[in-house]
C-alpha cells in the first residue's frame, strides 16, 4: 500500500492473440500532481486509460488505484470505483447531443452517489455544484445551461465535459486529447482553467496528449514510449 | 428513474425514425384491434340473425342451404312444400306460431319474400327484438302492397306509396318482370342489420297474384293473362310456399316435433334448429376468419421487427453515447437496460397511437360499417381479451428489445471507455 493515486507496477497487458502492448514496470501518480503523458496514437495510450479505468484486466501485474488493487474487485464494483474516484474528458464529441449542458455536467452524480453527495457538501447541491462549475470554467449564461449540448461550439463543449470529470470531485480527472479541437490560444486558456478547477476541487490530472508544446505547463511530463517497455523493440529483443 | 429519462431523450433525438417505428407498431397495433373487433361483431350480428324462432322447416337437403336462403336469402331452394303440409303444422298443439316463406323473385338485386302478418309479429332478431316499421304499415288485404328493408328503401330511394315492379328470378338483371302488376310501398321496416333490411316483404297473395297467369315458368300471352284487377278477385291462397319458420309454446317440445316433421309421411321435409345451423355455417366461415387473425398477428410481428431493426441499426451509431455513458458511470446492465426501456417506449406509443387510430376510425366509419354490412362496431373500452393482446405485444416489444440490449451490452463491455467515431 502507498499513498500514490495511481501506481502501477509490473504491468502487462495484450490483446487476445496479439503482442504484448503495454509493459510498464513502475509506474506512479501522486495525489494533486498534474502529469503530462505524451503519446502518439497507437501507442497504447487508450489501453492504458482502459487499464486504469478497470474496463481492461491486465495479465500481469497490477494497477492500485487510491491503494485498491482494481484486479481485486468483482468487474460490477471496478465500474463504481471508477465513477467514484475518476473523471474523463476525451478528444471532442463528449457530450450526450440530446441533453442540456446543465443535464450533461449532472450526468456522474445520476450514476455515483458517493460523487452527488461530495457535489452536495461542496455546493450545496448538485445543481448548484454544476452551475457553479460552469460560471468558473467561463459559462456563466443561465440560458446556456438548458440548451442541447449539441448547440454549442466546440470549445465551450470541453469546457461543459471538464465541469462534468469535476463534478462531485473525483480523485482523478483523466483528460484524453481534450485539446486537440481547440485552436492554440484556446487550448492553453482551458489547460489553465482545468489546473486551476483541479486544484480547487484537489484532483490529480492526468493529461494524455501527443502536443509536446503543452508539456510544460504541468507539474511533470513522461513519454508513453519510456514508461512503456513493449515499445521498445531493441531492449525486449534483449530481455 | 433516470435510465427512462435518458431513453426518452435519446429516442427524441433520433425522433423521425423513432416516429416511423412507433406508427408502424400503431398501425398494426390498429389493424389487429379492429380485425379482432369485426370478427367479434360479426361472429355475434351472425348468431343474432335470426332468435327466437324454434325450428326452420323447408324441403329435404342440407340444413345450412335451408338456413342460408331462408334467413340469409342466399341462394336457392331446391325444391317447395306444399301449402297444406305448412297448414298441417300451423295448426300443431304444440305451434305458438308459424311464418311462412316464399321466395323466388327479386327486385334490383334484392330478393322478394313471400310472407304474412305473422310475420311482423313473430319474428325476431338480435335479442329478441321484433321488426318495427318505420314509417307505415305492414301490408294487408290488397295483394300488391310491398313493405321493404331499411337498406332497399335506402339505396332505391323508395318513398311511401312509390311504385315498384317485381322481376321473376333472383338474377340481379332480370329479362322478365312482372311489370303488370306493380307494387305499392306502405310501409318501411326499421334498420336491423340483418338481412332483413334487404328484403322486400309482400304478401303471400301477392307473390300468388303475380304468378297466376304463368305456366311452365313463363308468363300467359294474350288473352290467356290476368290483370292486376282480376287477380284481386280471384283466390290467392298459395299451393305452395319455400319454407316456413315455428316458434313453439315450449322448447320441450322442439326435438319431438323436429322428428315429426322430419318423418312427415306427406312429402319430404326438413327441420332445423337455427342456433345449431347457424353454428354449423360459422364454423365454415370460422377458417377465413381465423386466417383474418393469424395475418394480423403476423402484421403485428412485423411492426415488432420494424422496430427491432431500427433498434439494431441505430447501436453502432450510438457507440459513442454508450461509451460516454459508460464513462459518467453507467455500468453495461444500464445500457442493456436503456435499450429495453427504449424498445418498452416506442412499443408503448405505438400501442396508445394505434388505439387511438382505432377509436378515430370507428368513430369515423361507424354509419358506414353499419349501414353497408350490417355491423354495429361499439366505441367501447378494450375488452379484456383484447387488452391481454395488447399485453402480450407490449411484452413481447421487450423480449425483443433484450436482443439489442444484450448486443449492446456486449458492445460496451469491449469497448469500455474507448470512443469510436
Amino acid at each position: 500500500m502507498s499513498d500514490a493515486l495511481i501506481e502501477l507496477a509490473e504491468l502487462g497487458f495484450a490483446w487476445p492473440g496479439q503482442a504484448m502492448l503495454l509493459d510498464i514496470p513502475a509506474f506512479r501518480l501522486e495525489r494533486g500532481e498534474t502529469l503530462f503523458l505524451k503519446g502518439p496514437s497507437g501507442s497504447g495510450k487508450t489501453t492504458l486509460l482502459g487499464l486504469l479505468g478497470g474496463v481492461h484486466s491486465p495479465q500481469r501485474g497490477s494497477v492500485h488505484l487510491l491503494g485498491q488493487n482494481l484486479s481485486e474487485l468483482s468487474f460490477a464494483a471496478r465500474d463504481r470505483f471508477r465513477v467514484e474516484h475518476t473523471g474523463y474528458i476525451f478528444q471532442q464529441f463528449n457530450l450526450l447531443p440530446f441533453l442540456s449542458v446543465r443535464e450533461n455536467v449532472e450526468l456522474p452524480c445520476r450514476f455515483s452517489r458517493r460523487r452527488a453527495d461530495r457535489a452536495g457538501q461542496r455546493h450545496g447541491s448538485v445543481a448548484q455544484a454544476a452551475t457553479q462549475l460552469l460560471a468558473h470554467l467561463g459559462l456563466r449564461d443561465p440560458d446556456l445551461l438548458q440548451r442541447r449540448a449539441d448547440t454549442l461550439s466546440i470549445g465551450q463543449q470541453q469546457r461543459v465535459a471538464a465541469a462534468r470529470a469535476l463534478i462531485g470531485q473525483p480523485e482523478l480527472v483523466i483528460a484524453d486529447e481534450p485539446t486537440s479541437a481547440l485552436d492554440s490560444d484556446a487550448r492553453e486558456a482551458f489547460i489553465q482553467l482545468l489546473f486551476a478547477e483541479c486544484r480547487a476541487a484537489g484532483s490529480s490530472l492526468l493529461f494524455v496528449s501527443h502536443d509536446q508544446s503543452l508539456a510544460p505547463l504541468f507539474d511533470r511530463h513522461l513519454s508513453l514510449a519510456e514508461l512503456n517497455r513493449a515499445a521498445r523493440p531493441a531492449s525486449s529483443e534483449v530481455s | 428513474m433516470y435510465l427512462l429519462r435518458l431513453a426518452l431523450a435519446s429516442l427524441a433525438n433520433r425522433r423521425f425514425t423513432a416516429f416511423l417505428t412507433a406508427f408502424a407498431i400503431a398501425l398494426s397495433v390498429c389493424l389487429l384491434l379492429a380485425v379482432e373487433r369485426v370478427r367479434h361483431e360479426a361472429r355475434a350480428s351472425f348468431a343474432s340473425t335470426v332468435s327466437g324462432t324454434d325450428l326452420i322447416v323447408g324441403a329435404r337437403s342440407g340444413s345450412v342451404n335451408l338456413l342460408l336462403y331462408s334467413v340469409f336469402r342466399i341462394g336457392n331452394a331446391t325444391n317447395n312444400i306444399r301449402w297444406d303440409s305448412f297448414e298441417h303444422y300451423a295448426s300443431n298443439p304444440q305451434v305458438k306460431w308459424a311464418i311462412p316463406i316464399s321466395l323466388g323473385d327479386s327486385h334490383r338485386g334484392y330478393r322478394v319474400m313471400g310472407t304474412n302478418q305473422s310475420y311482423f309479429e313473430h319474428y325476431q332478431y338480435g335479442r329478441h327484438q321484433s321488426l318495427q316499421l318505420a314509417q307505415g304499415r305492414a301490408f294487408q288485404t290488397d295483394p300488391f302492397e310491398v313493405v321493404l328493408g331499411a337498406e332497399v328503401a335506402d339505396a332505391l330511394h323508395y318513398k311511401l306509396s312509390d311504385k315498384l315492379v317485381l322481376a321473376h328470378g333472383v338474377a340481379a338483371i332480370s329479362l322478365v318482370k312482372h311489370d303488370d302488376k306493380p307494387f305499392t310501398v306502405v310501409g318501411i321496416l326499421a334498420r336491423t342489420g340483418t338481412p332483413v333490411d334487404r328484403t322486400l316483404h309482400i304478401s303471400l297473395g301477392g307473390m300468388e297474384a303475380i304468378h297466376i297467369d304463368w305456366k311452365n315458368g313463363v308468363p300467359a300471352r294474350g288473352a290467356g293473362r290476368i290483370s292486376a284487377d282480376q287477380a284481386r278477385n280471384m283466390d290467392l291462397t298459395p299451393s305452395a310456399i319455400t319454407a316456413f319458420m315455428v316458434g313453439l309454446n315450449s322448447k320441450i317440445a322442439t326435438f319431438a316435433l323436429q322428428r315429426d316433421i322430419n318423418d312427415f309421411r306427406g312429402e319430404p321435409l326438413m327441420a332445423i334448429l337455427p342456433g345449431v345451423a347457424l353454428q354449423e355455417l360459422w364454423s365454415l366461415m370460422g377458417t377465413a376468419e381465423q386466417a383474418l387473425f393469424v395475418i394480423s398477428v403476423f402484421v403485428v410481428l412485423t411492426g415488432l421487427i420494424g422496430m427491432l431493426t431500427a433498434i439494431v441499426t441505430s447501436l453502432n451509431e450510438r457507440r459513442r453515447e454508450m461509451a460516454i455513458l459508460r464513462s459518467v458511470g453507467a455500468r453495461p446492465w444500464h445500457i442493456a437496460g436503456l435499450l429495453i426501456l427504449e424498445a418498452f417506449a416506442l412499443a408503448l406509443v405505438g400501442i396508445l397511437a394505434g388505439m387511438a387510430l382505432l377509436y378515430l376510425s370507428i368513430a369515423c366509419a361507424q354509419g358506414y360499417v353499419q349501414s353497408n354490412y350490417g355491423l354495429y362496431l361499439p366505441l367501447s373500452l378494450p375488452s379484456v381479451y383484447e387488452w391481454s393482446l395488447l399485453g402480450i405485444i407490449l411484452a413481447a416489444a421487450v423480449v425483443m428489445g433484450a436482443i439489442p440490449a444484450w448486443r449492446a451490452y456486449r458492445q460496451s463491455l469491449a469497448d469500455g471507455l474507448s470512443i469510436h467515431l
